[in-house]
């Protein structure tokens, strides 16, 4: 319980320090945001992939952003 | 008469819901309307061959997406089938059972998804749903979320949930009976009066950020929570344990995630950094960390070269003996307060290490598209990945994975 409301203050402070920057990038700096390699998208369906095989081969969950199942085969 | 009257009711009310239906759909493209200046439509297919081999098991999964807008993205559909080949030589994966002996078999996966999108103004929403199919296995799967972005579009928070609702088999090769399984405790009766079910459920919500902090600088995190209830042993995999011919494991599951993932473009090299970093822990004990690292280098202007390394370690699940020496009572559930009801031969479940590393070249053929008759080639790519799996669990010291993938816009 102790650890659970350790985890809930330093990730409500971290979520409040990221949401609260007042750095703003503007439309004109964002050519390197779009390059492919800078784009989560680009890698969606590898990253399915991955997680179908580690949900079959690992007991950890998660980090794909996605739900997993449906593989039957663990 | 009677019989008429509520036909003609049951008419009025599909009519009433009919033109409900009209006027909601007429609705969403007034709102669709009234949101101008979205960026042009990109569809795009996406053919790929995903290929994984480990000691015992060959896994080919070839598969086909596609997204397209219509007309933009304030309006985006998209779908897929998969196909996972899998043949394997191995008793824990239930060849014996299957085949009458111990053969090689080859079992068929089909695998369907489709969605539909939505971004209007700084609001993201979509929803979806996917259908998987074998022998012994129905994967159900509804999920939806909706996203804002905050901060000129530099930051955006998503919210996803999910339901899985799957249905597990046992099959009979000898006997050529499939059987609904309900976890090793509820034994082959699966007796539905004591509570018994082959319905696997799960609840997934999933919470995302993103932020564009510095014109080269990316921060992505997620916090992921889980909940299962129903089957979650292997129907197969008990012939491995003396003592209890059959796997037993907890009907619940809860699990949690933390995962963070910035990425750094340094302008000069051409190159994208990617450290990641995951957490998760389960009530079963399973506390897992990974550490990995992505390394996107621009070698041409239309061709990246990807480095990729990943570290995982996890701990035992509370109810995992890696000699299988279990003292086994069926009369009992398996939970935390009554572990003499659990029984598992689950590689996943021992405490063990993993090492990949991998590579990924990916050619964009814009190059290409710039000669005559080509320009259809425009924004597409060919991408090839290959990684190599070094662990110290019962699955083998090594397993590959890979995949081939050709993509194209239109």
């Amino acid at each position: 319980m102790r650890i659970a409301r350790r985890w809930s203050v330093g990730l409500g402070t971290a979520l409040i320090l990221a949401t609260s920057s007042c750095v703003a990038v503007k439309p004109s700096q964002r050519q390197y945001l779009a390059l492919p390699e800078m784009d989560p998208a680009t890698n969606a369906d590898e990253e399915r992939w991955q997680s179908h095989v580690e949900s079959a081969r690992e007991g950890g969950f998660g980090g794909h952003g996605a739900a997993g199942g449906g593989c039957g085969c663990g | 008469m009677r019989l008429r009257l509520v036909r003609s009711r049951l008419r009025r009310r599909g009519g009433a819901r009919t033109t409900r239906f009209g006027w909601g759909l007429l609705l969403w493209f007034v709102v669709l309307g009234l949101h101008g200046g979205i960026a042009h439509a990109e569809n795009r297919l996406t053919v790929r061959g995903n290929y994984y081999r480990e000691a015992s098991t060959r896994v080919l999964a070839p598969e086909l997406r596609f997204t397209v807008d219509a007309p933009d993205e304030r309006f985006m559909l998209g779908g897929g089938y998969l196909l996972d080949v899998v043949s394997s030589a191995s008793i824990a994966t239930g060849t014996a059972d299957a085949t009458g002996g111990d053969n090689v078999f080859t079992e068929l996966r089909h695998e369907t998804s489709g969605f539909v999108a939505s971004r209007l103004g700084p609001w993201q929403l979509n929803a979806g749903t996917r259908y998987s199919t074998e022998t012994d296995y129905i994967g159900r799967n509804v999920h939806a979320g909706f996203g804002r972005d905050f901060l000129q579009r530099t930051l955006n928070l998503h919210l996803t949930y999910a339901y899985n609702f799957d249905r597990v088999y046992r099959i009979f090769g000898g006997e050529g009976r499939r059987l609904p399984w309900c976890g090793g405790n509820y034994g082959r009766s699966c007796d539905r009066r004591d509570g018994g079910t082959n319905l696997l459920q799960t609840h997934y919500v999933g919470l995302s950020y993103a932020h564009a902090v510095h014109p080269t600088v990316l921060l992505l995190a997620s916090l992921e929570y889980a909940w299962s209830g129903g089957p979650q042993d292997n129907p197969y995999r008990g012939m491995l344990i003396p003592a209890a011919e059959q796997e037993s494991h907890p009907l619940r599951r809860h699990r949690f995630a933390l995962w963070v993932g910035p990425r750094w473009h340094i302008r000069k090299a051409r190159v994208t950094l990617e450290p990641r970093y995951r957490f998760s822990t389960d009530s079963w004990d399973v506390h897992a960390h990974v550490v990995e690292a992505h390394v996107h280098w621009r070698v041409h202007n239309h061709v990246v070269l990807r480095f990729r390394y990943r570290f995982y370690t996890q701990t035992k699940a509370f109810f995992f003996d890696e000699g299988y020496n279990y003292d086994y009572d069926e009369r009992e559930f398996c939970t935390k307060s009554t572990p003499t009801g659990c029984a598992s031969a689950d590689p996943k479940l021992a405490a063990f290490v993993s090492h990949t590393p991998g590579f990924q070249l990916t050619y964009e053929l814009d190059g290409l598209a710039k000669r005559t008759r080509m320009a259809w080639l425009e924004r597409g790519w060919i991408e090839a990945t290959y990684n190599f799996v070094y662990q110290t669990n019962r699955f083998g010291p090594a397993r590959a994975l890979g995949s081939l993938a050709f993509s194209l816009a239109f």
